[in-house]
C-alpha cells in the first residue's frame, strides 16, 4: 500500500480536519450554545407555544407518512429493477434519481401546477370532488415523497445486487411462493439497508423546507411545520424561538446519523 | 422414467444454450450431465427444476407435465454450486425451511431435523450459523435442506465445483454412498469427467446444446459415440489414420510388428507409478505432433526406455479408436 | 426473470404513483414554460435580474464543486489510509449536511460566521455567505462517492508499481487516481446538481439580494409568490435542465464503471 511521507501525511490529515471544523463542526455547536444561553428553563420554554408544539408534531406526522410511502414504493421498485426484466427498466432506474437532483423550490412549483385547485392540470377535478391537495397535508406529504423518494431504493440497490437471487431460488425450489420467500428470505437479508435508508429518510423528510414552503400555505397552526416556523421566528425577530426550534430539529437528525453510522458497520460485518 | 424431457430448446439472442434436447432419465438412479462449461448442462438442469423456463419442448416429472409449474410445485431439490445457505438461519432452521413452508407440525420437524443432519453428520452444529461452516460442510447442510422435503428427484448443479480437490474427492464418495441409503433419483452436472464416471450410474454427456451420448460410465469410455465423447472422458493421442488413448499405444524397442510407426523419444516424464513418454515419429510418418504414450513404470524398466530410445509404435489389440479428424 | 402477474401489477401501481407524484409535475413545469411561446420564454430568463441570479448560481456552484474535488478526495483520502484518534468522529461528521434540515444549516453558519461571529468574520449577506452555504450542504457527495472505491482498491497494484521503481507521486498520479476518476466525477455531478439547486440554506444566511446574493431557486420562489408561474416555470426548466444532464451522466458513469467491472 502507498504509504506517504510523515509530512504530507499531517498537512492533509490537518487539511481535511481543519476543513471539516471550521465548515461543520464548529458552526454546528453554536447551535447548542445559542440555544441554551439562557439556560435549560428557557429553552424548554417553547414547547409551552402552542403553534410550536403543533408545528413540530406537524412535521412529526408528515415526515412518518412520507416514510411509510417512500418505503413501500421504495422496496417494490428495489425489487422490480433488480430481479425482473422489462423494457424501459434502464430508463426508469436513472428517472427514480432525478428528486436528488430536484430544486425543492422546483419540486415545489411542480405539484403547484399539476394539483392547485383553480387552473391545475388534476387540481380543479380533484377540487370538483372536493378533494384538496395543495395548501393541505396530503400536497405536503406529496412534496415530502419527492425529495427522499431515491433515498431507500439507492440503499436497498447495491445490497441485492450483492446478495444475488441464489437464496430466493433455493427457497422457492423448497417450496415457498413469492410472499413465503419475500417475508423469510429478501427481507431479512436487506434488512439493514432498508432500515439505513428509512433512517435517512426520515432526517431528509424532517428538514424538507423549500418544497413544503410552496405547496403549504404556511399558515400558523395548520400548515406551518417546524422548519417553516424556524424561517418566521428568525425573521420576526425571534431569534432564541428561532434557534431553540432549530436545536430541536438538529437533535433530531444528528440522532439518526449517529444511529445509521451504528448500523453501518453490522452491516459490513454481518 | 423419472424425468422426461422432451424437444426443450433454450436461446440467449443468438446463442443456443439447448438445442433440441430429449433426455429420459430413470427412477431412482444417480445421472450426471456432463459437458464443457458453456455447454448447457446446467440450463437444462434449472429447466427441469423450473428456475429458469424453455423456449420450447416439455419437461415431465414422474409422469406429471411440469412444464408450465412453478418451481415450488414441482417437488425437487435443488443444491446450488455456492451453496445458496440462508445467512440469517442457523444450520438447523436452514434444514426445517421446506418442512415450515410445508406447515409440517413442530415435533415432527425436529424429529426430521435431527435425522438428515445425523445423516449428512452436522448435527453438533445444528445451532451454528452457516458463516460458522466450511465449504464441505455448508455443501452438506444445502443436501440435508434439499432432502427434508422429500423430493421427488434431486438436482444438483456443479455441487463440488467451489471445493478444494481433497474436500471434493471426500464429498464425492459421500455423495454415492448417501444415493445408496436414500434412493433418490439424483441428477448431478459436472464438467469433471473422473467425477462422473466415478459417481454416477450413468452419464450424459451434453456440448454445444446437444446430447453427444447417454450411456454407463463404461459404455461411454469403452464405446464412444463420437470424437468429442472420446476426447472429454480421457487423454487422447493420434497414431497416424487413428486416435486412441496413451495408454493404448504398444511400445517395442525393435521393429517386429508390421504397420509399426518408428519414432524417437523426445520427453519422458515419470509421475507415480506412470511413465508418460513424447514420441516424435519419423518424418516420413510424420504428423505434426509428438504421440503421447503411457505405460507403467515396470514395463518401462524392463523395456529400458530413456531419453533418445529409438521405439516402434502400435495400436495395442482390443484398443478403442476412432479414426482421426483431418490433421488441423 | 421476466414479469410475472403478480409483478406486472406492482410494477403498474408503482408506475403509476411515480407519474402522478413526479413524471406529470415535472412536465407540467416545461409545458407551462412554454405557455408565454418561445420570446416570453426569453424574454423571462434574459431579464437582467435572472441572469445575475443565473450567473452567480452557475459560478458559485462551479467553484464549490472544485472546492470538492480537492477537499472531498483529500477527506475520503484520509479516512481511509489514515489513522488518528477521532477518526470515527470525522467520518460521523461528514453526514451532518446530510441529515441536518437546511433552514438550519443557514442558521447554523450564521452562528460562526454572521454579525456575532467569534472569529470576527461577517459573511453574512455576502458572496462568501452563498459559497459556505454551498460548500456545506455539498461536503459529503464526493467524500462518499470515493470512500468505498478507495477502500475497495487493490494495494497490490499500488505494491507492483513501487517495486517497478515508481515515486509515491507517480503511484498516486498513474494508479491510484485513474480509479478513483469515475466516482469524483460522479461525486462532482452530484454536488453541482444540488449546488444549483439549493434554496433552504441560503434564505437566512445570504439575505437574497437582487444582483448580488440572490440565487436562481429564490427567483423561482419569488415569481411563485408573485403569482406569475409561467415565468417560476421557464426559471424552473433551466434548473431541471441541469438536473437531467447530471443524471444521464451519472447513468453513464455507472455502465462505464459496471462494464469495467
Amino acid at each position: 500500500m502507498l504509504e506517504v511521507s510523515t509530512p504530507v501525511k499531517w498537512l492533509l490529515r490537518l487539511l481535511a480536519v481543519g476543513y471539516v471544523f471550521f465548515l461543520v463542526a464548529w458552526p454546528v455547536t453554536t447551535i447548542v450554545r445559542t440555544a441554551f444561553a439562557d439556560g435549560v428553563g428557557s429553552m424548554l420554554e417553547v414547547f409551552t407555544d402552542p403553534a410550536t408544539v403543533h408545528a413540530l408534531s406537524l412535521t412529526l406526522q408528515i415526515a412518518i407518512q412520507a416514510v411509510v410511502i417512500n418505503l413501500v414504493f421504495g422496496v417494490t421498485i428495489s425489487l422490480l429493477l433488480v430481479r425482473y426484466e422489462f423494457p424501459g427498466k434502464r430508463v426508469l432506474s436513472a428517472l427514480i434519481d432525478l428528486p436528488m437532483a430536484v430544486s425543492p423550490v422546483v419540486v415545489g412549483l411542480a405539484l403547484l401546477l399539476v394539483y392547485k385547485p383553480n387552473g391545475g392540470w388534476f387540481g380543479e377535478t380533484l377540487a370538483e370532488n372536493g378533494i384538496q391537495i395543495i395548501f393541505s397535508g396530503t400536497g405536503m406529504i406529496m412534496a415530502t415523497c419527492f425529495v427522499a423518494l431515491p433515498l431507500i431504493v439507492r440503499e436497498v440497490v447495491p445490497v441485492l445486487h450483492e446478495i444475488g437471487d441464489d437464496q430466493e431460488q433455493a427457497a422457492r425450489s423448497l417450496g415457498a411462493n413469492f410472499r413465503q420467500t419475500f417475508w423469510r428470505i429478501t427481507l431479512p437479508s436487506i434488512k439493514w439497508a432498508v432500515v439505513y435508508g428509512v433512517v435517512l429518510s426520515l432526517a431528509r423528510s424532517l428538514g424538507e423546507f423549500g418544497a413544503v414552503k410552496v405547496v403549504s400555505g404556511n399558515v400558523i397552526n395548520q400548515t406551518q411545520t417546524a422548519t417553516l416556523l424556524v424561517e418566521s421566528k428568525y425573521e420576526s425577530f425571534d431569534q432564541p424561538g428561532a434557534y431553540s426550534v432549530a436545536f430541536v430539529l438538529a437533535f433530531l437528525s444528528v440522532i439518526c446519523i449517529v444511529v445509521v453510522s451504528l448500523l453501518r458497520p453490522k452491516e459490513i460485518h454481518k | 422414467m423419472s424425468i422426461e424431457v422432451s424437444n426443450l430448446t433454450k436461446k440467449y439472442g443468438d446463442f443456443y444454450a439447448l438445442d433440441d434436447v430429449n433426455v429420459s432419465l430413470p427412477t431412482g438412479q444417480l445421472t450426471a450431465l456432463l459437458g464443457p462449461s458453456g455447454g448447457g448442462k446446467s440450463t437444462l438442469l434449472r429447466i427441469i427444476a423450473g428456475l429458469d423456463t424453455a423456449d420450447h419442448g416439455n419437461v415431465s416429472i414422474e409422469g406429471v407435465d411440469a412444464t408450465k409449474l412453478p418451481p415450488q410445485k414441482r417437488n425437487v431439490g435443488f443444491v446450488f454450486q455456492h451453496y445458496a445457505v440462508f445467512k440469517h438461519m442457523t444450520v438447523a432452521k436452514n434444514v426445517a425451511f421446506g418442512l415450515e413452508i410445508r406447515k409440517t407440525p413442530k415435533a415432527e420437524v425436529k424429529r426430521r431435523v435431527g435425522e438428515l443432519l445425523e445423516l449428512v453428520h452436522l448435527s453438533q452444529f445444528a445451532d451454528r450459523m452457516p458463516s460458522q461452516l466450511s465449504g464441505g460442510q455448508r455443501q452438506r447442510m444445502a443436501l440435508a435442506r434439499a432432502l427434508a422435503v422429500e423430493p421427488t428427484v434431486l438436482l444438483l448443479d456443479e455441487p463440488f465445483g467451489a471445493l478444494d480437490a481433497k474436500v471434493r474427492k471426500e464429498l464425492r464418495d459421500w455423495l454415492r454412498r448417501l444415493h445408496d441409503e436414500v434412493h433418490v433419483t439424483t441428477v448431478f452436472v459436472t464438467h469433471d469427467q473422473e467425477e462422473a464416471m466415478e459417481v454416477a450410474d450413468e452419464i450424459v454427456v451434453i456440448n454445444q446444446g446437444r446430447v453427444e451420448q447417454v450411456g454407463s460410465p463404461d459404455q461411454l469410455y469403452d464405446e464412444p459415440a463420437n470424437d468429442f465423447v472420446m476426447g472429454f472422458l480421457g487423454e487422447v493421442t493420434r497414431l497416424g489414420p487413428v486416435r486412441l488413448r496413451p495408454h493404448d499405444v504398444e511400445v517395442a524397442v525393435t521393429p517386429g510388428h508390421a504397420g509399426a510407426f518408428p519414432g524417437t523419444v523426445t520427453r519422458a516424464l515419470r509421475v507415480g507409478f506412470e511413465v508418460r513418454l513424447q514420441v516424435e515419429l519419423d518424418p516420413e510418418f510424420g504428423s505434426s505432433d509428438p504421440v503421447s504414450v503411457v505405460l507403467s513404470r515396470s514395463h518401462a524398466r524392463s523395456l529400458d526406455i530413456e531419453l533418445g530410445s529409438k521405439v516402434w509404435l502400435t495400436a495395442a489389440i482390443g484398443a478403442v479408436t476412432v479414426p482421426a479428424m483431418v490433421a488441423v | 426473470m421476466t414479469l410475472t402477474p403478480g409483478s406486472s401489477l406492482a410494477l403498474g401501481i408503482s408506475l403509476i404513483w411515480f407519474s402522478l407524484l413526479v413524471l406529470i409535475p415535472l412536465t407540467a413545469v416545461v409545458v407551462s414554460a412554454s405557455d408565454r411561446g418561445w420570446s416570453g420564454y426569453i424574454d423571462t430568463i434574459t431579464n437582467p435580474q435572472t441572469m445575475a441570479a443565473v450567473r452567480l448560481t452557475v459560478g458559485q456552484s462551479a467553484l464549490v464543486t472544485l472546492v470538492n474535488i480537492v477537499m472531498g478526495t483529500v477527506i475520503a483520502w484520509v479516512l481511509v489510509r489514515d489513522r488518528f484518534f477521532g477518526k470515527r468522529i470525522l467520518d460521523v461528521i461528514i453526514d451532518i449536511p446530510f441529515a441536518l434540515p437546511t433552514i438550519v444549516a443557514g442558521l447554523v453558519l450564521l452562528g460562526l460566521y454572521g454579525p456575532n461571529s467569534p472569529l470576527d468574520l461577517h459573511w453574512a449577506y455576502t458572496r462568501n455567505a452563498v459559497t459556505l452555504a454551498l460548500a456545506f450542504v455539498t461536503l459529503p457527495f464526493i467524500v462518499r462517492t470515493v470512500q468505498p472505491v478507495l477502500e475497495e482498491l487493490d494495494h497490490d497494484v499500488e505494491e507492483a508499481a513501487a517495486s517497478l521503481g515508481a515515486t509515491r507521486l507517480t503511484i498516486f498520479r498513474r494508479v491510484i487516481l485513474p480509479s478513483l476518476v469515475p466516482a469524483i466525477t460522479a461525486g462532482a455531478a452530484l454536488s453541482f446538481a444540488r449546488a444549483i439547486a439549493e434554496y433552504g440554506s441560503l434564505v437566512l444566511l445570504s439575505g437574497n439580494k437582487p444582483f448580488s446574493t440572490e440565487v436562481v431557486s429564490v427567483r423561482v420562489l419569488t415569481h411563485i409568490e408573485n403569482g406569475s408561474q409561467a415565468s417560476a416555470a421557464a426559471v424552473a426548466s433551466l434548473m431541471l435542465a441541469v438536473a437531467l444532464f447530471v443524471i444521464v451522466l451519472l447513468d453513464i458513469i455507472q455502465r462505464r464503471v459496471s462494464a469495467r467491472a
